[in-house]
């Protein structure tokens, strides 16, 4: 763990709260970054994420308790997921839920869910864990994928291909519920080898 | 979004084009009833839902930048000095929050 993380971490696990207030700049500068990218994952939104984690940063203020013995990034952002984003991502689609049809449980697992298979993985892990199961794709499946990462619509992707949208929605459907299969045979594998 | 009655595979192609351009309260609110109990009772969705965000992080998460982090922590600031003036109000004179009856 980078060394002024480290030392900003003890200042916020202080026990009075001036203390841990000046310690929030440094460690927001060292974890804005990870805990955004990370919360990207689950709302998809920049201005939403930016509000989430606003509140995420007073929570930890107020409550640092769950940081004490941090022992590494990946330790941190589990115990931040855990203890202060999933909270605020539930209070932000509690309010949505009023016009959704979707259970509460539903909407829960949806937008906070627990932390799945690869959830933890930092962001050049995932590439080269997506790059290499992607490699084992057939070359329809692999091309419907690459285009949709690049940010093509569904449509666009059905003339690339020579296809209708409908086709694509299923290619793709089909070619995730595939990269799911890959993603817990790897996960069993280095579960194997660890 | 415009369908009625939409499968299980084009529910999960509509969840990751709103994850992917920031608009999941619109697809929440486009689910119908049976769209919604569909989701529910089907595990590949939720399975698939993991893949999905990977594939949202790798390719997107890491464009996710905002210019002015300083300006960021001076809201984080403001936000903990508003929690920490409820607080002291809180604790500050109880006598105030009693109500004269008489």
């Amino acid at each position: 763990m980078d060394k002024r993380l480290r030392n900003a971490l003890q200042q916020l696990t202080a026990s009075d709260t001036e203390s841990r207030r000046r310690a929030m700049e440094p460690f927001v500068r060292a974890t804005f970054a990870m805990f955004i990218g990370h919360l990207h994952r689950y709302l998809g939104n920049e201005v939403e994420c930016e509000d989430v984690l606003e509140d995420v940063y007073a929570d930890i203020w107020e409550n640092p308790d769950h940081l004490r013995n941090i022992e590494d990034d990946r330790h941190l952002l589990r115990t931040v997921y855990l203890y202060y984003m999933r909270k605020r991502l539930r209070e932000v689609y509690r309010r949505l839920n009023r016009r959704s049809c979707l259970s509460q449980a539903d909407m829960q697992n949806l937008m906070a869910p627990d932390l799945g298979l690869a959830d933890l993985v930092s962001q050049e892990e995932l590439k080269e864990l997506l790059r290499t199961m992607l490699d084992k794709l057939k070359a329809r499946e692999r091309k419907a994928i690459e285009l949709w990462m690049e940010g093509m619509s569904n449509r666009a992707i059905a003339n690339q291909l020579e296809t209708t949208v409908g086709a694509v929605k299923m290619l793709e459907f089909r070619t995730i519920l595939k990269l799911r299969e890959m993603l817990k045979e790897h996960c069993r594998e280095s579960g194997a080898q660890g | 979004m415009a369908n009625a009655h939409r499968e299980i595979q084009e529910l999960l192609a509509d969840y990751a084009a709103s994850l992917r351009d920031g608009s999941v309260p619109t697809f929440l609110k486009s689910l119908t009833k049976e769209e919604a109990k569909r989701i529910g009772e089907s595990k590949d969705f939720w399975e698939a839902t993991e893949i999905v965000r990977m594939m949202n992080s790798a390719s997107f998460g890491a464009k996710v930048v905002t210019p002015d982090v300083g300006l960021f922590i001076s809201r984080v600031d403001a936000g903990i000095a508003s929690r920490m003036k409820k607080a002291h109000a809180s604790t500050r004179d109880p006598s105030r929050s009693h109500v004269n009856l008489q």
